[in-house]
């Protein structure tokens, strides 16, 4: 059937021409018109509520903030993220603008792949507006050390990455349920996430949302004596970018989108993605909890890292100066006022530390989750003797207030300083713990601190009372004058210590 | 020819909805006809490269769009406006149709004054800042109008272009249409006869999937003499071919 025969139109072709002027300009009209522009103010609102807070509430210490921006953005992010991404990926179905997109010379691959940049554009922005907000507040908080990056980055590729699959479900799926349904399953696919994670060896450490051990919370002593250790961010890196270009690479395959040029290197991008996602899984499960509190993958690791930082400690002016790690200074008032009535009973016996110094702490993975933190070798070392101590911040536990924390260097530090002293631990004889109990009454400590040996009914070992004759002895040597006390120690220190004085012997 | 179609089929299932179409037109405004259902939209989406045909062979501008390369080039030089107009009501009207440019590979350069032209074309000159949810129903017609018309295509595919429009829209629209009918190649296809008969040069009747008549607008007219069906000839010709066709 044959309708009008007549010579075909022949005019000047309009080629495309300066391909990355013509996408910047079609970047320019998604980020006007992207739904993430829209999401933004839902998604500092979150993270205002639900990470700004929590960290301002924390030390002004690089790593617990850095680590509870990571988490907590994120989380705050995926929702309005994921379902902004599904709701552009959605749209030309929405809109009944399918054919018109597809009937135009640009692939629509490429049409996808700008919207995905305008939505990962805007998510972005608003990441590193939420990160230039909590990192400049803690820089004029924190006295020493400098912002974590690597969580940053690993923030920004799960944002890159949850735009991806947001979109991708738009694209596959569109419906005006889609979005919505999205965004919850993003925001519970991180957060239940975490749950399988058993140890430091697990496969599933490599959830974006994980920044060091899980279950161990934000130890304020990781990377302030030893670097961040990036292998774990490196993994997560790697996991998330593979994600991220196996998702936008399996946008180009469906028949339609691209031709056959783009499909085969989309279809070689895919498969390195996938490969480059699975190989992170398996190295985040060759993760290891080192012994400063972060997680190293041997294969990722750099030795470099193990070498403790240079710094110079801040230090008291108190009868025995007390040196902290100068990420510390805030708490150097409140360390060195909890535990000056101590050393001014202790300063200038024999054997007395020269410094009270703080230590980093050792971190052992135990069964399952659980950590030890402790302190490696003895605190009281050296010549002249240094007594090496841990903050309570450095361990596990609630945040807590000054005085909460003044409260606990005294019953730690405080006790731990007298006993190493006189001498008082397990096997110590009457007469040094009838002194030990008087200088820690001296001190305002309390006069019973003995501790059993731990149980498995109680780990924590359990206050064992002093023997009347002891306490008796106990107070009599604590109502000395303090000079007289003295005095007698500095003659006596070393026969107490060897365990020569006897209780009638004391004063 | 701009447009070569042998035994064109497109089935949808058990649907049969194109069966055997040929076509050959060049430039000029190619009117297509036919009751609802006739198969109009689906020859028209696969002229679009929308879809691709079931069997047949279909050539556009002189290319074969079952190759991705030549159907870019086909794209490049193409202007479709669906018959369910889809529009992101965001956009203002001149970010939509640049948009489209940008999607059409319409030089960078050159997509400002491409742009400006397109929507004076339909007379919306005064509304390029309004965004499309601000835009009446025949408003946002023009609007689509102008997304087909941006790169001056070679080939024109408009699906009830005059859906929507008011009268005298509508005869501003048909000025158009005879405009860009001078160097390509436009079908439209519509229920509106006197649509046919005031802008097109050829017109084609689509029924059941076939093309049953295809002639002038006068030839259709001619069939209708003596038939008693229809106020006008136009018409009176649709009636009888479509009652012979189907006897």
């Amino acid at each position: 059937m044959t309708a009008v025969r007549a010579p075909a139109a022949s005019r000047p072709v309009p080629a495309g021409r300066g391909p990355l002027r013509a996408a910047a300009q079609l970047l320019r009209l998604e980020l006007r018109h992207n739904a993430m522009l829209w999401m933004l103010p839902v998604a500092i609102g979150l993270f205002w509520f639900t990470t700004y807070r929590k960290a301002m509430a924390m030390p002004p210490l690089w790593y617990p903030r850095a680590a509870t921006l990571h988490g907590g953005t994120l989380l705050a992010f995926a929702f309005p993220v994921a379902g902004a991404a599904a709701w552009m990926g959605s749209r030309d179905a929405r809109r009944r603008t399918t054919d018109l997109v597809t009937t135009t010379a640009q692939p629509r691959w490429v049409h996808l792949l700008v919207t995905w940049t305008a939505t990962t554009c805007w998510a972005i922005v608003g990441y590193l507006g939420c990160v230039a907000i909590l990192y400049g507040v803690t820089a004029r908080q924190a006295s020493w050390g400098g912002p974590l990056w690597w969580p940053v980055a690993v923030g920004a590729a799960s944002l890159s990455a949850l735009s991806a699959a947001g979109l991708a479900a738009g694209t596959l799926a569109p419906s005006r349920f889609t979005a919505p349904l999205v965004a919850v399953g993003a925001f519970f696919a991180l957060a239940l996430s975490t749950q399988p994670i058993q140890g430091s060896q697990s496969y599933w450490q490599i959830s974006p949302v994980v920044s060091g051990p899980w279950d161990d919370g934000f130890d304020p002593g990781v990377a302030t004596f030893y670097r961040y250790l990036p292998d774990l961010s490196i993994a997560q890196l790697m996991f998330l970018a593979g994600l991220t270009i196996a998702i936008l690479g399996i946008l180009a395959l469906p028949n339609g989108r691209s031709g056959r040029w783009l499909r085969r290197p989309a279809t070689v991008i895919t498969t390195a993605g996938l490969l480059a996602a699975g190989t992170a899984v398996a190295l985040a499960g060759t993760g290891k909890l080192d012994a400063h509190g972060m997680i190293a993958i041997p294969a990722l690791h750099d030795a470099a890292n193990d070498r403790p930082l240079r710094y110079t400690p801040v230090c008291s002016r108190t009868a025995i100066p007390v040196c902290l790690n100068p990420a510390y200074t805030s708490y150097l008032p409140a360390t060195a006022a909890a535990l000056t009535p101590v050393l001014n009973e202790i300063a200038g016996l024999p054997g007395a530390p020269a410094r009270i110094s703080q230590a980093a702490a050792t971190y052992r993975q135990d069964a399952g989750n659980s950590i030890s933190v402790g302190m490696a070798g003895p605190s009281l070392s050296g010549t002249p003797p240094v007594f090496r101590m841990l903050l309570p911040f450095q361990l596990p536990g609630p945040t807590m207030t000054t005085s909460e924390f003044a409260a606990a260097v005294r019953s730690t530090a405080g006790v731990d300083i007298v006993a190493d002293v006189i001498g008082d631990g397990p096997g110590a004889t009457p007469a040094q713990r009838a002194v030990a109990a008087a200088l820690r009454t001296s001190a305002g400590l309390p006069e019973e601190v003995l501790r059993s040996a731990p149980t498995r009914q109680r780990p924590n070992g359990a206050i064992v009372p002093l023997p009347a004759p002891v306490r008796s002895a106990a107070r009599r040597f604590a109502a000395l004058p303090a000079s007289a006390r003295h005095t007698w120690l500095v003659r006596h220190l070393a026969a107490l210590r060897a365990g020569r004085i006897t209780l009638a012997q004391l004063p | 020819m701009n447009v070569e179609m042998t035994g064109l089929t497109r089935r949808f299932g058990r649907t049969m909805a194109v069966a055997g179409v040929d076509l050959h037109a060049g430039p000029g405004v190619f009117g297509l006809l036919g009751p609802n259902g006739a198969g109009k939209t689906s020859l028209l989406r696969m002229m679009a490269t929308a879809i691709p045909p079931t069997s047949g062979t279909l050539r556009l501008l002189g290319h074969d769009p079952g190759s991705y390369g030549p159907r870019r080039e086909i794209r490049r030089r193409l202007g479709y406006l669906p018959q369910n107009l889809g529009y992101y009501p965001g956009f203002t009207l001149a970010e939509s149709v640049e948009y489209f440019a940008l999607l059409k590979e319409v030089p960078a350069a050159r997509i400002p004054a491409a742009v400006a032209a397109a929507v004076e074309r339909v007379a919306l000159g005064g509304r390029a800042k309004t965004k499309l949810r601000a835009l009446s129903g025949g408003m946002l017609r023009r609007a689509g109008i102008a997304q087909a018309i941006v790169n001056e295509p070679e080939l024109l595919l408009l699906d009830e272009p005059t859906a929507g429009l008011d009268p005298e829209q509508r005869v501003a629209f048909r000025a158009l249409l005879r405009d860009l009918g001078q160097r390509a190649t436009v079908v439209v296809s519509t229920h509106l006869v006197e649509d046919v008969g005031a802008a097109c040069t050829r017109v084609g009747l689509m029924d059941q999937g076939r093309i049953v008549f295809h002639g002038t607008p006068e030839d259709l007219a001619a069939r209708g003499e003596g038939y008693g069906s229809g106020d006008a000839p136009l018409e009176r010709g649709y009636s009888a071919v479509l009652a012979g066709a189907r006897s």
